[in-house]
């Protein structure tokens, strides 16, 4: 519905809020009403933009739950899949979402209490094989701050969309967009029927059909040289050489050294810069990978 | 325990008026550092607190003593001079009635009814200051009657209003835990107390606030006057006084309209939870099913959405301009060097020194005391070395074993050596540095500069660290010897 104040698409796109909402839109970003200039616009001016973006091929949604996005159903306009990861902290985030104790904290949550939610809900032992899927063997030390870096990643990712926002190092504010996460087991259909109906919309896609996306997430890639057996953080060029058995330990970035830790022992150097160029390579291969560094620089 | 209280029929029985009292009487004390009241101040007392709880009531003596008798009947009043019929007694508060305004003081929430009583308090209180502020003359009726009263009684009561507003703070906090609690233990049940229990606090929150807006412009208005007046009249502490008050009244505003602000936000968060979480999922299967499928059951899925990349800008394209060839330099890379014309030091010295010898020295000390006695003290010191390898050069030294310490100017020592006249003894045929007379000859490396003569008789004077080196060397090296006070040793002999 178009109220008054828009004619016609002329005077939304004159709207001065205009660039910067399409522009969010366009890189995947969530408009609900805490976004309170850009949900009026986009509330008032429905009708003439989702008319403006399906000749881009694309769909603007609005659920009910109060939040608009942008949905590519052409190849006009690029489209993204959340990573493994960021699909397991979403959900675990729309679980925390519904959760009584977020209404005491008026949607306020910590990273702590994320972690606990996921480890609570997966087990200590399936949360760090679903960030680390190709290790048989780790330091659980090591995995374990590893599973904490990732996370803070993904939810980094998320709040780049819009289903959270990051109030300060620890806090964050879980926003309406998360209840995407429970769109399959919504409805009063099996979840399978809802789920295949998601699928055809293309507001979903099947793991099977991400796993060639998913390899290049930037998650699990960065120096494995075929040597998903050995320990993680066993190689030279561990992190911060804790559990590295081998020289060329990294103490710069943990991320990098635990991936690349996983090469060869005694390749160490090698395998660092291996994992550095994979994390460097990553962000532009994978699906998810949609990180924050896109904003940068090129913006108009 | 219980039977005596029984046995005694132990009872409290206090009105507002009473309790208004008590506290009133607390906030007396502890602002006028009181342990105990006379009859006299427990009226007073009781006509503030009967002007806030009863204003239009009359007969306020006969009220007062009675209100004192039912406070000392029930044991929150004790007699404390031990005068009895001798005159009138000194009352003061038991720990009964300090229980009880402890309780009230810290404890107490802000309702409108605390806040229409306290607001109402300081409005009495400050105008009476200001009918006194109007009526003072006396830099004394100023201190007495305006800025005494503005700094501790009107202050307690601004600070009362806001230990309240803290009380009412920690409500909501326990308020936000009963709404989770609410939720939790009956999921969709709950939806009409947690509104109940929003829409009363709500209404709590804008009645105070409406209270504050109106009571606190009439409270500025009377402080500014006071404030005004204290300027005219030239008093800066009742001036600093209402001034801190107004400040103080500005917090208490602001607190409401920010309480108001975060509640109404606050407010539409848990109305949208109910309506969308609450009222969508009745069963609460939502969660479980999401619990589920996060825990590994049906397919995994990824969400989809729109990632176009940002728009590429490229950068302004500008010619660069032309390398300059590379040729060879065509000037030379390095400058001849030049001969510098600089004074030689060495040879300055040498001149002041013969100059001393020409003139009669006959002594080191009485050399060393002509050139260096223009230098600074500094100075002084590691020139001395140099003047005694210089005489060591250009006279005939001798000196006794045992050489004597002879001041030079008032912070120099240094081993004297007595100076014949004629020319320097010739240098030894077998060590062609050797020097000559002297003690025993010397070597020296003046000031770690030139001049150095080692081997055997050396006068150092490097004025450092140097140490003779050599079979007897006359060194005036300059290590500083503390030889009591401020004055150096200038060592010159160091036989090594």
């Amino acid at each position: 519905m178009t109220r008054p104040g828009y004619a016609q698409l002329q005077d939304v796109i004159l709207d001065a809020e205009f660039p910067e909402l399409d522009l969010a839109l366009r890189r995947g970003r969530h408009i609900d009403r805490e976004d309170v200039a850009w949900y009026a616009l986009l509330g008032d001016a429905q009708d003439h933009l989702e008319a403006f973006y399906r000749r881009y091929g694309c769909e603007l949604i609005h659920k009910t739950d109060g939040y608009f996005y942008l949905l590519p159903t052409g190849d006009k306009l690029s489209r993204r899949q959340l990573a493994p990861g960021d699909m397991v902290v979403g959900q675990a985030l729309a679980l925390l979402y519904l959760h009584p104790s977020t209404v005491e904290r008026a949607g306020l949550h910590t990273h702590e209490e994320l972690i606990a939610q996921l480890a609570a809900v997966m087990g200590s032992d399936a949360l760090i094989r679903a960030f680390n899927p190709k290790r048989r063997r780790y330091d659980e030390r090591v995995a374990q701050k590893a599973v904490r870096s990732r996370v803070g990643e993904a939810v980094r990712r998320l709040a780049g969309l819009g289903f959270v926002e990051l109030v300060d190092d620890e806090q964050m504010r879980l926003r309406p967009a998360l209840m995407r996460f429970a769109e399959p087991v919504r409805g009063l259909s099996e979840p399978a029927e809802a789920l295949a109906q998601l699928v055809a919309r293309g507001e979903i896609a099947l793991e099977d059909d991400t796993v060639a996306h998913a390899d290049g997430d930037g998650e699990d890639d960065g120096g494995d040289g075929g040597a998903d057996d050995d320990e993680l953080g066993a190689g030279a060029g561990a992190d911060d050489g804790e559990s590295g058995a081998g020289a060329g330990a990294d103490d710069g970035e943990p991320e990098a050294a635990v991936e690349a830790g996983t090469g060869a022992g005694g390749a160490g150097a090698a395998g660092a810069e291996r994992g550095e160029r994979a994390a460097q390579v990553a962000p532009h291969r994978g699906a998810g990978a949609d990180d924050d560094d896109d904003d940068d620089g090129d913006d108009p | 325990m219980l039977a005596v209280i029984a046995e005694r029929k132990l009872a409290l029985e206090l009105s507002t008026l009473d309790i208004c009292f008590v506290v009133a009487l607390h906030v007396r004390g502890e602002a006028a550092g009181l342990t105990s009241f006379t009859e006299t101040q427990l009226e007073e007392v009781f006509a503030q607190a009967s002007a806030v709880a009863q204003p239009e009531a009359d007969q306020l003596r006969r009220r007062a003593t009675l209100a004192i008798q039912r406070l000392r009947d029930q044991r929150m009043l004790a007699r404390v001079d031990g005068q009895g019929v001798v005159r009138a007694g000194e009352l003061a508060l038991t720990r009964l009635a300090a229980g009880i305004v402890q309780f009230y003081l810290e404890e107490d929430v802000l309702t409108r009814e605390t806040l229409g009583l306290l607001t109402a308090s300081l409005r009495v209180a400050i105008t009476g200051v200001r009918e006194a502020a109007q009526r003072a003359v006396e830099p004394a009726a100023w201190q007495d009657g305006v800025a005494g009263p503005l700094r501790v009684t009107i202050t307690e009561l601004v600070a009362g209003i806001e230990r309240r507003q803290r009380g009412l703070d920690l409500q909501q906090e326990d308020f936000q835990a009963e709404i989770r609690r609410l939720l939790e233990a009956d999921w969709f049940g709950a939806i009409e107390r947690c509104q109940g229990l929003l829409e009363s606090t709500s209404a709590t929150l804008r009645e105070l606030n409406e209270v504050l807006l109106r009571d606190t412009a009439v409270l500025l208005g009377l402080l500014q006057d006071i404030e005004e007046l204290a300027i005219a009249a030239a008093e800066p502490d009742a001036e600093a006084a209402a001034h801190r008050l107004m400040d103080q009244v500005d917090r208490i505003a602001a607190w409401g309209s920010a309480r108001q602000r975060a509640w109404s936000e606050y407010f539409q968060y848990v109305h949208r939870y109910l309506r969308d979480v609450v009222r969508l999922d009745p069963t609460r299967a939502l969660m479980q099913r999401l619990r589920d499928q996060l825990a590994g059951a049906g397919r995994r899925f990824a969400l989809a959405y729109a990632g176009a990349p940002p728009i590429r800008i490229l950068r302004t394209v500008t010619a660069l301009p032309d390398r300059p060839p590379v040729v060879r330099p065509r000037a030379p890379r390095e400058n001849q060097p030049e001969p510098d014309a600089g004074e030689d030091p060495q040879v300055a010295l040498d001149g002041k020194v013969q100059r001393a010898l020409d003139g009669g020295a006959t002594a080191l000390s009485a050399v060393t005391g002509e050139v260096t006695t223009e230098l600074p003290a500094m100075e002084r010191f590691v020139e001395a070395g140099r003047v005694a390898q210089t005489v060591a050069r250009l006279a005939r030294a001798a000196s006794a074993i045992e050489r004597p310490w002879v001041p030079v100017g008032d912070d120099l020592l240094i081993e004297d050596w007595t100076l014949r006249p004629g020319p320097p003894r010739a240098p030894d045929a077998k060590n062609e540095n050797a020097e000559p007379p002297g003690p025993r000859g010397a070597s020296g490396d003046a000031g770690g500069g030139a001049g150095d003569a080692s081997g055997s008789g050396s006068a150092s004077g490097d004025g450092g660290a140097g140490d003779a080196s050599g079979s007897g060397s006359a060194s005036g090296d300059g290590r500083a010897n503390d030889a009591g006070g401020d004055r150096k040793h200038a060592s010159a002999g160091d036989v090594g």
